[in-house]
C-alpha cells in the first residue's frame, strides 16, 4: 500500500458563478429590511418592540374575532380597526424607520452600498417597500384574523365567506394606504439624521403637531374648514380618503365634496416623500 | 495590461473648485500606489472610477469600460475599501460580508461561501461570529478588506488601509495587500500617505498634486541606485572622514553617514582599508537609493 | 525657517523635565499603566507602543487630566494633577479634538492666548501662527482646512504660551507627506531650542527621523528607553543580522564562519545573510577579513537595526 500525501490548494479562488443583477440585490435588501423590521437577524433587544406591537394588535384582533363569532357583534369594521390602531402604527414606524435608514447613515455604511451596482433608487425602493410591507402585515394579519372569526362562524356558508371577503379586501386596501403614507413620511424624516432617537422623536412630532391643526379646523364655524380639516394631519387624511372612497362617513370625518382632494393629497404626499428620499440619497450616494 | 486609462480627465465642482485637472495616466496591472496631499484629488479620482461622479471633461476607462455609462459592469469588477469608519456595530462580520456579497449580486449560497472565504483570507477566524462593535482597529480594517473581496473583483481600491494600525498591524496589512496583489492575481490601488509603505509593496506610483499629475512611474525607476556610497561606522566618524579625504575621496557628511561619490570601484577598496586601519566598527556600506520621498521635497507650497 | 522665533527657555538643565516615579494607573481591574519610571528632558522623545498599551493614559497623566493611582508624576518638580499652574509650561495636542469650525485659525489661537492670560495675546498668537507657517491662512475658517492645517492650528494653540513642555498624541495621523515633513521640521527645531517634546506615533520610520530618544510601552509597562540603536545593542541574546554582498560571497562566507563572533550564515543568490552574536567583534573583523582574503566588499546593510525591528523584538520579549 503506497503512502500518499496531498497538500490541498485552499488558496484564493476566483468566482466564476452567476452574478445576478440589480434586481436581485434590491430584492435581497428588501427582504433584509423586512426581516430587520421585525428584529429578525438582529439582537434580542431589537425584537421586543415590533413583536410587542404585533402582539397587541393580534390580541385585539383575536378579541374582535371572538366577539364577532360568538356574539355576532361588529365592534370595529376592518377600516375602523386600522384607524384605532393608528397610534401603535405611528410608534412602530417611529422606531423602525430609523432602524432601517438612520443606522446606515450613522455607521457610514452607505459608501459600501453605493460602490456596488446598487443605485440610490434601488436603495430607497427596497427600504420603502420593506417598511410598507411590514406595516401592511401589522394591519393586514389582524384584519385577516378578524375575517376568519367572522367568515367561518357565520350562517351563510360560502356566500357569507365571500361577502365577508368583500369587506376585507377594501380593509386591506385601506391598510395599504396607511402603510404607504406612514412609511414614506417616517423614512423621509429618518433619512435626515443618523441618530435614531432624534429621528424617532421627529417622526412622532410630525404626527403630533399636525393633530391640533386638524382639531382647530374641525371646530371652526365654517363647513368648508371642517371638511378640509382632515387634510392637515396624515391620520385624518387617510380617514378622509377612506370615507370618500367608501361613501361611509359615520364615525369618521366627513370630507364632503372635498373627497377627491383628499385622494389627490394622499397620492401626492406619498410621491413627494419618495422623490425627496430619492433626492436625498442621490446626494449622499456620491460619497 | 492597462487597467485604468485616463485622458485629460478634469473635474470641477460648482464654486470653481477644481478637483482634478487634465490628468492623463495609464495604469498597468499590479500594485499601484496613489499618493498626494489631502485634497489633492485622490478621493475624487476614486469616485470617478466608481462612477459616483461624472467627469467634467476628459475620459476615463476602467478595464476598458466607461464608469459613467457602464457603471454596473465597472462596479462589479471593482472592490472599494473606504478610509473612514463604515461598519455597523451590531452585526457580525460574517453576516455583514455575506449581506454585502448579496448586494453585489451574488446568489445567496455563493455569497455565504465567498464571505466565509474572504474572511479566512484576511485572517479573521472565530472572531467573525462576534459583533463588529467589539473589534479592534486591525480587525475592522480586515472586515473592510473582506467586503471588498467578497465579489471577486479584478481591481481593489484601498483608501489608507493601514490607518490607525499599530506597527504590527500595519505589517500584517501590508503583507496581506502584497499577497493579494501578487498571489491572488488582483490589481490593487493603494492610497497612502506613507511613502515607506508605498515603496515597500507597490510596483508603480501615481502622485497627484493639486489635481494634476506630479509623477507616474514604476517604483523601481524611482528607487534606482545613485552613484553615491554611504558609509556608517559605530564611532570615529570624524577620523574616518579625515582618512578618506587623505586617500583622495570627496567626503560629505549627513548625520551619522559619510557620503562618497562612487567614481570607480577603487572607492570600495579605499573605504575598507581606511576602516580597517583605524580599527573601526563598520556598520553600513551601501549604494544610496533614491527614495520616493524626494518627489515631495523639491516643491514648496504655502497652503499645505 | 521662520521670521520670528521662540526664545530658547533659559534656566538650568532641570527646566522642562518630566519625571515619572513608579507611576501606576488602574481602572477597576484593568491596569492601564504599570509601574513606570522615566525621566524626559529637553529634546524630542518618541512614545511608542501597540494600540492599547497605555500611551494615551501616560500622556493624559502628564497633562494633568488623570491622577496616577500610585507613584508620582511631576514636571519640574511640581505634580501635574490638580495643579492648573502647570499649564503655564505645558502644551497638549490630543489625538482627537473637536475645534469650533466657525472660528478662523487666528481667532482660535487668539482665544487660547487669552485663556492663558498672556500679557500680549495678539502678539503671542501671531508668533505661534508664524511658527507653524499658518500666517497666510489665519483668516480662514477652520472648517475649510485640510487635516494637516487643522493639526498645525492646534499645535499653534498649544504653543501660544511658549510652554517648555509639549505633548502630542499621534500628531501625524492623516497628514500627507509634505505636511508631515513640515511638522517634523517644526518639532525638530523646537527640540533643538530646548523644549521638551513628547509625541506618540505608530509610524516608526518617522519617529526614527525626528526623535533622538524613544520610550516604548508594552501592555502598560515601560519596555525600553533611550536611543534605539543603543537599545538594539543591549539585546545581546539576539544576533545582529546583516546583508552582505561582495566580489566573492562564498569565499567570504567560508572566512567569516571561522570567526567566533559569527553564529550563522545563509548563502543566497542575492548575497549573504550573516548573523553575528557579537556586534562589536564582527563589525571590526569584517573589513579586515575581506582585505586579507582580497575580496571587495560591495554592500553591508544591517537588516534589523531599524526602529521597526527593535520595536518588534521588544514586543516579543
Amino acid at each position: 500500500m503506497s503512502e500518499t500525501g496531498v497538500i490541498h490548494d485552499i488558496g484564493y479562488q476566483r468566482y466564476a458563478g452567476e452574478r445576478l443583477g440589480r434586481l436581485a440585490a434590491l430584492n435581497a435588501l428588501y427582504v433584509h429590511g423586512l426581516r430587520a423590521s421585525f428584529g429578525l437577524g438582529r439582537s434580542a433587544k431589537a425584537k421586543i418592540f415590533p413583536w410587542l406591537v404585533a402582539g397587541i394588535m393580534l390580541l385585539v384582533a383575536v378579541i374582535l374575532a371572538a366577539v364577532r363569532s360568538q356574539l355576532k357583534q361588529v365592534i370595529f369594521t376592518y377600516v375602523q380597526f386600522a384607524d384605532q390602531m393608528s397610534w401603535l402604527i405611528i410608534f412602530f414606524v417611529a422606531i423602525l424607520a430609523p432602524a432601517l435608514v438612520s443606522r446606515d447613515m450613522r455607521s457610514g455604511t452607505l459608501p459600501l452600498y453605493f460602490s456596488r451596482p446598487l443605485r440610490a433608487a434601488d436603495y430607497v425602493t427596497a427600504k420603502f417597500a420593506a417598511l410598507t410591507t411590514a406595516v401592511w402585515l401589522l394591519l393586514g394579519v389582524p384584519q385577516f384574523i378578524m375575517f376568519l372569526g367572522a367568515a367561518f362562524t357565520g350562517d351563510d356558508g360560502a356566500k357569507g365567506v365571500w361577502n365577508e371577503f368583500l369587506d376585507l379586501a377594501p380593509g386591506w386596501g385601506y391598510s395599504l394606504l396607511w402603510a404607504l403614507l406612514f412609511s414614506g413620511i417616517s423614512l423621509l424624516i429618518a433619512s435626515f439624521t443618523g441618530k435614531q432617537a432624534f429621528a424617532a422623536g421627529g417622526i412622532v412630532a410630525v404626527f403630533l403637531l399636525t393633530t391640533p391643526i386638524f382639531g382647530v379646523l374641525s371646530i371652526l364655524p365654517s363647513t368648508t374648514a371642517n371638511e378640509m380639516a382632515g387634510l392637515a394631519s396624515p391620520m385624518t387624511l387617510i380617514a378622509g380618503v377612506g370615507a370618500w372612497l367608501s361613501g361611509n362617513t359615520e364615525n369618521t370625518l366627513d370630507p364632503g365634496r372635498f373627497g377627491p382632494v383628499y385622494g389627490i393629497e394622499a397620492v401626492c404626499l406619498i410621491a413627494v416623500c419618495l422623490l425627496l428620499l430619492l433626492a436625498r440619497y442621490r446626494k449622499v450616494a456620491s460619497l | 495590461m492597462t487597467i485604468i486609462a485616463t485622458e485629460a480627465l478634469t473635474k470641477t465642482y460648482g464654486g470653481g473648485v477644481t478637483a482634478l485637472a487634465d490628468l492623463t495616466v495609464a495604469v498597468d496591472a499590479g500594485v499601484i500606489g496613489l499618493v498626494g496631499a489631502n485634497g489633492a484629488g485622490k478621493s475624487t479620482f476614486i469616485k470617478i472610477m466608481l462612477g459616483l461622479v461624472p467627469p467634467s471633461s476628459g475620459t476615463v476607462r476602467v478595464f476598458d469600460l466607461d464608469p459613467v455609462t457602464e457603471t454596473d459592469k465597472v462596479r462589479a469588477r471593482v472592490g472599494y475599501m473606504p478610509e473612514n469608519d463604515c461598519l455597523p456595530p451590531d452585526v457580525s462580520a460574517s453576516e455583514f460580508v455575506t449581506h454585502l456579497g448579496r448586494m453585489s449580486g451574488l446568489p445567496r449560497t455563493a455569497a455565504r461561501e465567498r464571505a466565509s472565504e474572504a474572511l479566512r483570507h484576511v485572517g479573521l477566524y472565530e472572531e467573525r461570529y462576534r459583533q463588529i462593535g467589539g473589534y479592534s482597529t486591525g480587525m475592522k480594517q480586515r472586515v473592510k478588506l473582506a467586503q471588498a473581496l467578497v465579489h471577486d473583483p479584478d481591481l481593489l481600491l484601498l483608501d489608507e488601509p493601514t490607518n490607525g494600525l499599530d506597527p504590527a498591524g500595519r505589517d500584517a496589512m501590508l503583507a496581506l495587500v502584497h499577497r493579494i496583489g501578487t498571489e491572488f492575481g488582483i490589481s490593487v490601488v493603494v492610497c497612502s500617505h506613507l511613502l515607506g509603505e508605498v515603496e515597500r509593496i507597490c510596483d508603480s506610483l501615481i502622485a497627484i498634486e493639486g489635481g494634476r499629475l506630479l509623477r507616474a512611474d514604476r517604483i523601481s525607476s524611482m528607487t534606482a541606485v545613485s552613484d553615491v556610497l554611504a558609509v556608517e561606522v559605530a564611532d570615529g566618524t570624524d577620523e574616518l572622514a579625515a582618512a578618506l579625504t587623505a586617500r583622495g575621496l570627496t567626503v560629505s557628511r549627513e548625520g551619522r553617514l559619510l557620503l562618497v561619490p562612487l567614481e570607480s570601484d577603487a572607492a570600495y577598496d579605499r573605504i575598507l582599508q581606511a576602516v580597517s586601519e583605524l580599527d573601526l566598527n563598520l556598520h553600513r556600506l551601501d549604494q544610496r537609493r533614491h527614495r520616493v520621498a524626494e518627489l515631495f521635497t523639491t516643491k514648496e507650497t504655502a497652503d499645505v | 525657517m521662520t521670521a520670528q522665533t521662540i526664545d530658547a527657555p533659559t534656566g538650568t538643565a532641570t527646566t522642562g523635565v518630566i519625571e515619572l516615579q513608579n507611576v501606576t494607573r488602574w481602572y477597576g481591574n484593568v491596569v492601564a499603566v504599570n509601574d513606570i519610571t522615566m525621566s524626559l528632558g529637553p529634546g524630542v522623545t518618541g512614545l511608542l507602543g501597540p494600540n492599547g498599551a497605555g500611551k494615551t493614559t501616560v500622556l493624559h497623566m502628564m497633562a494633568g487630566f488623570l491622577a496616577p493611582s500610585r507613584g508620582t508624576l511631576t514636571i519640574d518638580g511640581k505634580p501635574t494633577w490638580r495643579n492648573p499652574s502647570v499649564y503655564r509650561d505645558l502644551g497638549l495636542v490630543t489625538e482627537r479634538e473637536a475645534v469650533h469650525g466657525f472660528l478662523t485659525a487666528g481667532q482660535f489661537v487668539l482665544a487660547c492666548a487669552k485663556m492663558q492670560k498672556l500679557p500680549d495675546p495678539a502678539g503671542a498668537a501671531r508668533r505661534a501662527l508664524e511658527l507653524v507657517e499658518m500666517t497666510d491662512a489665519a483668516d480662514r475658517r477652520i472648517e475649510t482646512f485640510s487635516k494637516g492645517m487643522r493639526q498645525r492650528t492646534r499645535v499653534a494653540a498649544a504653543l501660544v504660551h511658549e510652554p517648555r513642555v509639549l505633548l502630542l498624541d499621534e500628531p501625524f495621523n492623516g497628514m500627507d507627506p509634505r505636511q508631515r515633513m513640515h511638522m517634523m521640521e517644526l518639532l525638530h527645531s523646537l527640540g533643538d531650542r530646548g523644549h521638551t517634546i513628547l509625541f506618540s506615533s505608530h509610524i516608526l520610520e518617522e519617529v526614527e527621523q525626528v526623535a533622538g530618544l524613544v520610550q516604548v510601552i508594552v501592555a502598560g509597562r515601560l519596555a525600553a528607553s533611550g536611543d534605539y540603536r543603543r537599545i538594539r545593542r543591549l539585546m545581546t541574546n539576539r544576533p545582529h543580522v546583516f546583508a552582505v554582498r561582495s566580489s566573492d560571497d562564498r569565499k567570504l562566507a567560508v572566512a567569516l564562519i571561522a570567526e567566533k563572533s559569527v553564529s550563522g550564515i545563509e548563502v543566497e543568490a542575492t548575497g549573504l545573510t550573516v548573523r553575528a552574536a557579537d556586534y562589536g567583534s564582527f563589525t571590526r573583523a569584517l573589513p579586515r577579513i575581506a582585505l586579507d582574503q582580497g575580496i571587495r566588499l560591495h554592500q553591508l546593510v544591517p537588516s534589523d537595526e531599524s526602529l521597526e525591528s527593535v520595536f518588534s523584538y521588544l514586543l516579543e520579549a
